[in-house]
Parts: structure tokens; sequence; C-alpha cells
């Protein structure tokens, strides 16, 4: 026993690290959207990199707690509140039985990680805490739902310190590897989809973001489908990228770009529909260079 | 014929071949078995399809220049050999019915064939599953007979129920779910497919093959079959 919800929110899902070792099954990897977030929350709690949080989206959401927690907040302002004061986020709290923690709507960015000391227990399905509510593994936060993880207390504050704050609200570059069918793209379609600011559109979930802006001019090939990386770039038959999200399937079949840095795709998660996003080009180096860095500090091992 | 390209920051993605072919699965699946086995530090994850595996590997144990290089040198040394190969062969009951086959009616008349001949060809081929994918469970079986092949629906379909056996061109599946979707469905299976059992998570593999057989009305129904 630790959390009753009162109010789910409009979706709050349970999310780890992800389910990473089934794609032979066609099974997505889920887990988290914004991984930066999620790994500073665990981190300030002196938490596993993989332990699971509650990730929720835009807001509406309200907890009672039902024992004394350890908890920290990361990523999206959504007016944070306990027992209706405004709360800091970003540091690691002392909660009591019976406070009611709130989150009410979007201030910067859309979504925010509520982690436990020792990380909520909801049941382990297929290796990952994570829910996939396109493949019907598990579901959204409902009304009157226990969430359970263990009560704690006693750890020193920490916090991130203010200068690494994000701030959700700049415009973002996507840094794009060139992979997959890169080299198929024309020198003019590569200028389009490099020199054009597109846009977040509405159609933008777990599963992919979908871009609006000045479509590129392809041949409708049929391709055979093959698997699909995380962030990587689908040009739709009408000329607009689609980036595949945690949610996303497996395989498929669209020409694809390139395939955006993970880290950019976290940012990426805090993103409101009609946001400014662009891409430029990145160096395989780098990208490994930033992510092992990323993952050396967050003591994230995927393969454990 | 084997080539490596980069798919994303700790991933790869190896073709066997540019076009489908029946063997291609079975040699994908043998030499993603053996990249498990030798690199299983490194190796995270293996997504193979029609043609390629994508394998994401992990980057603390290995560089994107590395890995490749140690993925080339061992396809260049890899015995794609079809001996001491297992594949299961999956049966599948199917009640080919108007009720059950949405789209069954219409495809007799635009193929101009009666639904006896439409099962015999649909029940008659053993299929190979090219891939897994769209959601879990998901086979891609190939390859329909040309006489049955029907282009997808230009409006997918809201919800198809769980156990549809469908058909894309020349590809046949089942929904393992209740979901959206775009295929011709000519039939319902009992089967449960469904994540309601996790075993069915390992119920198909790339490379197994799936003959379908006919069952009636009655039996459909006498089984727990619903219309």
């Amino acid at each position: 026993m630790s959390f009753k919800v009162i109010k789910p929110g409009f979706l709050s899902t349970i999310q780890d690290y992800g389910r990473l070792c089934h794609g032979a099954y066609g099974m997505s990897q889920s887990g988290v959207m914004d991984e930066h977030a999620f790994s500073w929350a665990n981190y300030l709690l002196e938490n596993n990199f993989n332990n699971a949080v509650l990730e929720i989206t835009f807001g509406g959401v309200e907890l009672k707690a039902l024992d004394d927690m350890l908890i920290c907040v990361c990523g999206a302002d959504l007016g944070f509140k306990i027992n209706g004061q405004l709360a800091p986020i970003w540091r690691n709290i002392q909660i009591k039985k019976s406070d009611v923690l709130s989150w009410n709507l979007p201030i910067h960015g859309i979504r925010t990680y509520l982690a436990v000391k020792g990380g909520f227990e909801t049941p382990v399905l297929y290796g990952s805490r994570s829910i996939n509510l396109r493949e019907n593994i598990g579901t959204k936060l409902a009304k009157n739902d226990v969430l359970s993880c263990q009560p704690s207390s006693g750890q020193l504050a920490r916090f991130m310190v203010p200068q690494y704050l994000p701030n959700y609200d700049h415009d973002i570059a996507l840094r794009l590897l060139p992979s997959y069918q890169y080299d198929i793209f024309s020198d003019s379609q590569k200028t389009l989809f490099f020199s054009q600011s597109y846009r977040v559109s509405q159609a933008n979930d777990r599963t992919g973001c979908r871009l609006d802006g000045a479509p590129i001019a392809i041949k409708k090939d049929k391709m055979i489908s093959e698997g699909m990386s995380y962030g990587s770039v689908e040009i739709a038959t009408n000329g607009l990228p689609i980036i595949l999200l945690k949610d996303a399937p497996t395989i498929g079949g669209y020409l694809k770009i390139g395939t955006v840095f993970s880290l950019d795709l976290a940012k990426l998660a805090q993103k409101q529909p009609n946001a400014k996003v662009k891409f430029e080009l990145m160096d395989i180096h780098q990208a490994q260079k930033e992510r092992l860095k990323f993952n050396q500090f967050f003591e994230i091992e995927p393969n454990s | 014929m084997h080539k490596i390209i980069l798919a994303g920051e700790n991933s790869i993605l190896i073709y066997f071949g540019d076009k489908i072919d029946n063997s291609l699965p079975k040699n994908i699946a043998n030499f993603a078995n053996a990249l498990k086995n030798q690199f299983s530090d490194v190796v995270i994850d293996l997504t193979p399809s029609y043609t390629s595996l994508l394998v994401s590997y992990d980057l603390s144990k290995a560089s994107y220049f590395k890995f490749s290089a140690d993925v080339q040198a061992m396809l260049e040394g890899f015995e794609f050999s079809d001996s001491n190969q297992q594949s299961n062969l999956i049966h599948i009951p199917v009640y080919y019915g108007f009720e059950t086959g949405l789209d069954l009616e219409r495809l007799l008349a635009e193929k101009n064939i009666s639904l006896d001949e439409f099962i015999q060809l649909h029940s008659s081929n053993e299929y190979l599953v090219h891939a897994i994918g769209f959601s879990p469970v998901f086979a891609f079986l190939g390859e329909v007979d040309i006489r049955i092949q029907a282009p997808r629906l230009a409006t997918p379909r809201i919800k198809i129920p769980a156990g549809s056996v469908g058909i894309a061109d020349s590809q046949t599946a089942v929904y393992p779910s209740d979901s959206s979707g775009g295929w011709n469905i000519i039939g319902r299976t009992l089967l449960d497919l469904s994540l309601d059992k996790p075993e069915n998570l390992e119920k198909f593999k790339t490379g197994d093959r799936v003959k379908f057989y006919s069952i009636t009305r009655n039996e459909y129904l006498k089984f727990g079959g619903e219309l």
C-alpha cells in the first residue's frame, strides 16, 4: 500500500527503463518517454536506474499517500502541489501519510515523473513494469487504484543544481544519425528536410510523433518491412516525418531517413502540439560518446 | 550479399538478401541465435524480419565500428546450412463463414470462385512465418495463392475481433487480439492467441510453419466460438 488514486488524470502510467529484449516477439520496448527526467528522479533518490515511476502526462492527477515516503518529482512543471501548496520538483522530499499530491496543468513541458524511494512495485509484465496501452499490456491509472511501494524516510535532501535544469520552452534541434535509407534520399529531399522548421502535430503520443511541415515528394516504393529502432524517422507516403517512440511497432515498411539521438527524444517528450523542431545531422561517434557518458553517470546497464 | 547498416545509436541492421525468400527466415533465426550466443554480453535485443535482423547492443561493451566489424567477420564465416534446424508446424482451425469472414463474400465475388475453392486455396498451403510485428504474436505468413490475394482495405476497420484471419496481398495472418486493421477478413479461429495466455508470446517464431484447417460452423460454435 502506498498511494491511492483520487484522480487518475488524462494519461498516467507506470513506466521503467523498458522491455528491452522482446523485439523477436513483436513487443515494443515501452518505458519512459523522457529518460533524462526519469533518470534524475531515480538518481536523486539513490534508486536503481530501472526503478519504476509514474509517468504523468498533462496532469489532472491527485494521489493520497498511505504511508510516509521519500519521493522525487522530475520533469515537466505541472503545478505540483502537496496538500494544496506548491512543492518543489527536481529534489527529493519527505511526505507523510495522508498527504495529498496533485498535478494540475502543464506550465512548462507535458510529462512529469513521480519516483519513490525503492520504486513502485506494480506487477512485472514480460520483464518490465512498463505499461503499453497499444499492446494491452497493463492499464493506465484509474480512480481508486492503489500503487504499491515501500514506506521510506531518512535521506538527506538531494537536488538538481539549478544551472542544469532543462528549459522545456526552447525550440529544439533533433540530432539525426544518417541511418537506414538515408542514402536513398536525394540532395534536394534532404535539403528540404534539414532546412525547415517542422511543427509537432496533434497526432503525437507514446507510439510516435507526427510532424507537420512542407512534404517531401517521395516515390511510393514498397519496402520490405524491417526492424525499427527507437527514434527512427519514417517519411510516410504523405511526405511528412513520423518519429517512432517507445510504444512503436517493432517492424515497419516506410522509408526511414535517419534516427534521432535518444537524449534529444527526451526533450521532444516535453513538447506540446505546435512546438517547433528542426533536424540536424549527428555523427555516430558523438552520439555514442554522449550516450555512454549519460549511462555511466546514471549507472544505466541496459543489458542487466 | 550481406550488408550491415547503421540503425541507431546502439543498433545495426543486417540485410541477408533484398527479396522475400523462403530460405531467409530460418537462416536469419539461426544467425540471430549464434550471434546472441557468441556476443551474449554485448547483444541486447534481436528483431528479425523478412530479409533483415535488427540488433541492439550495449554501448559500454562495443562501439559501432567494433561491433559492425565483429558481426561482419561472423557473417563471412557463417554456415547457413539447413541441417539440424527445427521448426514448428502450428495448426490453426478456422471457421471460414460469412459471419466471421467479414470480407469473404466480397472476395468470392471479386475472384469469381466458390467458398469451397477459396477454403481449399487458403488451407492447403503450408505458410512460413516471415516476421512477427505490428503487435505481439502477430505473425506475417506467406505466401498466399495468387488466386486469393487481395490488397489492404482503403479504409482500415476500427475494430477487428481477436482470432480474425486476414489476407493482405501475398500475406495472411491471425489478429491475436481485438485491434484496428486493414486486412481482408476471411474467417476466425477459436485459438486464443492473446497475451491473456502469456505463453502465447512464444507461439510463433520466424521460420516456423503454419497450416490452417477448416472447421464447420457447428464445430466452431460447439467449442465456444462467437459470431
